[in-house]
Order: C-alpha cells, then structure tokens, then sequence
C-alpha cells in the first residue's frame, strides 16, 4: 500500500469518527478533511495536479452534459449537481414553509379525515411518504410531527406512535425517488439515472413496502392509538383552522404553484433531458424571484452547513478513489460473493442498511457508489441493480435506530421537546422490526425482478 | 430592588445547593434547582426519577445525533427545555438563584447576574457525603469523582467552556475555609454590593 493510500484511508476514517463523535461540527469535519485530502494525498503523496483539478470538478459548470444531458455521463470529485440541486430544493422548501404550506397541507387532511385518529394515523404515513419523495425528510417531519402533537393534545391521543410512523413513512418515501433522499441523488447523479428510474425501480419497492408498513404500524399501535375522547364526537370547533395556516394567500399560491413545477420538471427530465442541477438552480430563482423582498431571508435561511458538508465529503471520498482504495473493497466483496450475483446484492443491501442504522448514510452513499462501480466493471454485475440495493439499503437501514436518518432525529427531537420523550429501547421496538420488514421484502423484490 | 440572577455552580459535596437554598431564602427569591426536574417532569409526562437519570447528564455521543440543531438524545433535550425555562424567567425579569444548568454562561447577557463557582477541600466534601448519604469513605470519594465527572461533561458539552474555571465567574470560593454558613455570609455581603452596584 502506498503513502497516498495510507493517507487517504487515515483521513476517511478519522473524517468518520469525528463526524460520529460530533465534537467538531460535521461541515468543518469534512472540509478539513477535504484539505488535507488534497494536500496531503493529491498534491505532496501523487504530485498530481490533474487530480486536484477533477477532484474540485469545476469544469463541469462549462460543460453542456451539465445542464442538458442527452446521455447517461457519470461524475467524479465534487458532485456539484447533487450540491446545486439540493441547495435548489432548499429555497424552495423555505418559500413553502414561510407561505404555511406544510402546515395547511396537514390541518387540511385532519380535516378531511374528520379529525378521526385512525384515519389521522393512515393519511399522514402516507402524506409522509407522498411528500419525501419530492422534499427532503427533515421539513417533512418538522411539520407533520408538530402538527400531530398539536393534534394529539385537542384529540387526546398519544402522538408517539404517530411520529414513529411518520418518520418510517418519510424515509420510506425518500427512496422511492432520486430526489427523495440524499443517497438516492448521489447515486443517481453519480451514475445519470433520472427521476423515473428511481420511480420505476426503488419507487416499486417502497410502494410495495408501503402497504406492509401500514399494516404493520396499525397492528402494533392499535392499543396507543385509541383516543381518550370518543372517536365519534370530535369538537371540531377547537382546532385550528387549516386557512390559518396560510400567512399570505399570494405566497401560498406562488409557492403551491413553484412546488408543482418542480414536481412536474422531475418528473419529465428524462423527456426534456433537464439535469437536476438545472432544475434545482432554476426552482431556486423563481422562489428567490417571486419572492421580491423576502429572498434574503429565504437564502439566509437554506441550510448552507449541509452544502459544506457535502463539499468535503466528496474530495474525502476522491481521495479513496483515486489511490484505488475503493476498488480493493469492490474486490474483496467480489471474491467473498465468489461472483454470485444474489450474494453481491443481498451483501450491499443488507451492509448498507447495517451501516446507515449507526452512521450518516450520506458519506456511506458516496464511499460505496464507486465501489459498486468497480464491482461491477470487475464482476460483470448489472450496475443498476447494484445501485438500487444501495439506495435502498441506505434509506431504509437509516429507519432502524433514531440515529439512523435525519428524520429520525428530528422527529424524536420535536416529540421530546413537547413532553414525548423517544428513547432507543422505545424506538427500536417498533421500528427495528419495520426496517427488518421492509429489508426483507426488498430482497425478494430485487432478487424476482432482477436476477 | 433591580433583577438579580444568583448563579451557583458546585461542586459534589461542596455544600453549594445548601448555599444557594440560604442564599435564596435572604434575599427572598426562588431558589430553582429541584424545581426544573418537577417542571420537566409534569411537561414530560416522565417520572421523577426519569428526569433526574437525565438532569444535567451528558448525552452519550456514540448514541445520539444532531441535525440543524434538532438532537434525539433525550439528555440535550432536558438540558434545553431546562435551559430554556431559566431564559425565559431571566428575560421576564425575575429574580431568583439557580444551580447548575451552565446558568453562568446561559445567562450571562443579563446585567443582574451573580455567578459563584462552590468548591471544597476533597477530605471536607468527602466526610459531608459519608455523614449525609451515610457511605464509606472509599464510596463516597467515588461518587464525587463521579458527580462531579458526569457535571464537567455537561457543563463543557452545553457551552463548550470549562467547568470550574475561575475566568467563568464572578467568584469561585472554597467552602471549607469558612464553613457553610460563613461561607453564605460572606456570599450574601458580596451579593449585596454588587446589587448596590446596579443600583
């Protein structure tokens, strides 16, 4: 093994330990790991210029591919698109907030439910997940968790199975779709799959999965979920009103009608050969645009710790895959396959699922992206069926623990700060089993479908 | 009288919940200590005993996590809502004492505050826990190093200072040269001029 080898791997797993360990915020983790990545690795060990060069990847904002992509490329070094796109969705998600339509959207539903707790408890894993697959799960759980505790209170039920289904249904939506999920845009805009591959592959698994998980949950929380107050007579009268959600009625359509573009251009950018990147930059300055004054506050707002993150991260990574480092673990997953394609799908499955249970998914996403590559190059492994059990993998495992996904976090954090503290021994009971669950029939699926 | 926030950080077995009980009691004030774990609990809906195996506890790293400022460690979230209620009583303009809860660097933006580390000779605190919690000498010298361990982790983790550090307060005293009662004493002259000071 070399010093370039040596170092790289070094710098990767002190960036893992600290990021877990969370001493030092994560951004500044990866961005100094990222210096001295290439520093160390690229400029004193390789003495390769080049590297650095593709590493930073800041040709590719001349490149039309970038933009407008006729056909499937693949990326190396920093992945600005996945960064654009995200940082896209991000001022649009903070418009969508600010006009009060997370909140609308969830009082709306009670409503039409009739403020029924089962029903409540159906609509909202099901909205959960809808909504993850275009937005990311965070805000996704910010609102519905807080409204459901505002719901749980007038209705007098407990809202902790509620949220834990929540968060499961999110991150069980972020997989069906490229956009869904963190993981699932590296993936996809490492390999240039569209929006509809996701939908027509991942998406089947989580819908499949979906209808389980709805069982599931309503099996083991039948006994929580029955409300103190009879069901029948709801006081309709003490809830908030879903049209009180809305601060600006302009806003609110402006940023309905932002959000439906944005759906629609994923959707077809297959068809217009739009790249995320495009769309995500675009989706952000109509937000910033129609926002007149408010666009400061909004850019203020988007969440620019994660960007830097997500910058180091990937010349972290490049790091690994430049000194070849990640080609030694592709092979040593082939050969401990000996070639079988069921073994190599079940063992990047499950060990991504493992993993994203008890360390960020988003590094483990853009380590074992180039591993999957390699494996396939060397084993002659259909890449795309790789790429889906590692996105799947990574969603779903995240589900597993309340360290596994941001949702995760997040939700447990809102139900904790309003009196409905989650411990590990309460989470995993019921979600442990979902994860295991949906893992399973997510193996079946890729082995009926695809070998 | 304008506001004033008495902050006492201790040590285990330094006396300094005693002192801040006298201390509240002469300048008629509240006193929150106990009173934080009770109002956690009945917000919680936790027993007792819950919230005090979280209070001013450190979260475990490997098992928690934070996203914008969202944590699931159930620790940090009693640590804020605790943290908040101090916040929330200094900026109504109340006056009162408090132990702990990093309340020296929480609260520091408010003019009225008076921040007093306790600390005490090892020997002193030593005797005070086998004669309160009626332990041996060995025992006791080990849950003050463990007291006292699971405090600077907290303290250090929340404000990312350091614990006992004399730089972080008005005063730090050593109650074992004056005794519990002279050292309220003295902390009660000291307070009454820094309100005259105020004032």
């Amino acid at each position: 093994m070399g010093a370039a080898q040596v170092f790289a791997v070094i710098i990767f797993v002190v960036m893992f330990l600290m990021i877990v360990l969370d001493k030092i915020e994560r951004q500044y983790v990866t961005l100094g790991c990222g210096l001295l990545t290439i520093v160390v690795v690229f400029a004193v060990c390789m003495h390769s210029g080049e590297v650095i060069l593709d590493t930073l990847a800041f040709k590719d904002f001349a490149t039309a591919q970038f933009w407008y992509q006729v056909t499937e490329s693949e990326s190396k070094g920093i992945n600005w698109a996945t960064i654009i796109f995200i940082a896209g969705m991000m001022v649009m998600v903070e418009g969508m907030a600010k006009a009060g339509f997370f909140r609308w959207l969830c009082l709306r539903i009670a409503y039409l439910v009739k403020c029924k707790t089962i029903p409540i408890f159906i609509t909202f894993m099901i909205m959960s997940a809808l909504l993850s697959m275009f937005i990311d799960s965070i805000t996704v759980i910010m609102f519905l968790a807080a409204v459901t505790i505002e719901l749980a209170q007038l209705l007098k039920f407990n809202p902790v199975p509620m949220i834990l289904s929540e968060i499961f249904c999110a991150n069980l939506g972020g997989s069906a779709t490229m956009c869904g999920d963190p993981p699932n845009i590296i993936v996809g805009t490492s390999l240039g799959f569209s929006f509809f591959d996701f939908l027509s592959n991942t998406g089947i698994a989580a819908g499949i999965s979906l209808v389980f998980c709805v069982f599931y949950f309503l099996l083991v929380f039948r006994k929580d979920l029955i409300s103190k107050s009879a069901d029948g007579d709801v006081d309709m009268s003490k809830l908030p009103k879903p049209k009180d959600a809305v601060k600006s009625k302009k806003d609110f359509i402006i940023s309905s009608v932002i959000f439906g573009i944005a759906v629609i251009l994923l959707v077809t950018h297959s068809m217009t050969h739009l790249t995320v990147a495009t769309i995500g930059l675009f989706i952000a300055l109509i937000t910033l645009i129609t926002a007149g004054k408010g666009a400061i506050e909004l850019i203020k707002k988007v969440d620019y710790k994660t960007i830097l993150f997500f910058i180091g991260l990937f010349i972290v990574v490049s790091g690994l895959e430049e000194t070849g480092i990640l080609v030694f673990i592709a092979d040593f997953i082939g050969n401990i396959s000996g070639g079988n394609a069921m073994i190599m799908t079940a063992i990047i499955l499950w060990i991504s699922a493992l993993a994203s249970a008890f360390v960020d998914n988003i590094p483990f996403a853009a380590t074992m992206v180039p591993v999957i590559q390699s494996l396939s190059a060397s084993t002659g492994m259909n890449l795309t069926t790789l790429a889906w059990s590692l996105s799947i993998g990574t969603d779903i495992g995240g589900s597993a623990t309340p360290i596994g996904a941001s949702a995760n976090v997040v939700g447990t954090s809102v139900a904790a700060k309003n009196g409905y503290p989650i411990g590990w021994g309460k989470y995993c009971a019921k979600l442990a089993p979902a994860t295991l669950i949906v893992l399973a029939i997510s193996t079946v699926y890729l082995f009926v479908r695809y070998l | 009288m304008s506001q004033i926030i008495i902050s006492v950080g201790r040590e285990f077995g330094s006396g300094g919940r005693v002192i801040a009980e006298a201390l509240a009691e002469r300048f008629n004030i509240p006193v929150y200590d106990r009173h934080l774990i009770t109002n956690i609990a009945e917000k919680t809906g936790l027993t007792h005993e819950e919230v005090e195996k979280y209070n001013e506890a450190p979260k475990s790293r490997l098992m928690s996590r934070r996203v914008r400022g969202f944590s699931n460690s159930i620790e940090d979230n009693i640590a804020e809502m605790q943290f908040e209620f101090i916040e929330k009583k200094a900026a109504e303009g109340e006056s009162f004492v408090v132990v702990g809860r990093c309340s020296e660097t929480k609260l520091k933006k408010y003019k009225g505050l008076v921040s007093i580390f306790v600390l005490g000779d090892m020997d002193a605190k030593t005797e005070r826990i086998m004669n309160l919690y009626n332990l041996s000498k060995t025992e006791a010298k080990a849950l003050i190093e463990k007291k006292d361990r699971k405090r600077k982790s907290y303290h250090n983790y929340h404000t990312g200072l350091h614990w006992g550090d004399s730089r972080l307060y008005d005063i730090s005293i050593n109650s074992t040269r004056l005794g519990i009662d002279g050292t309220v004493d003295f902390l009660e002259q000291y307070i009454k001029a820094r309100i005259e000071k105020n004032n």
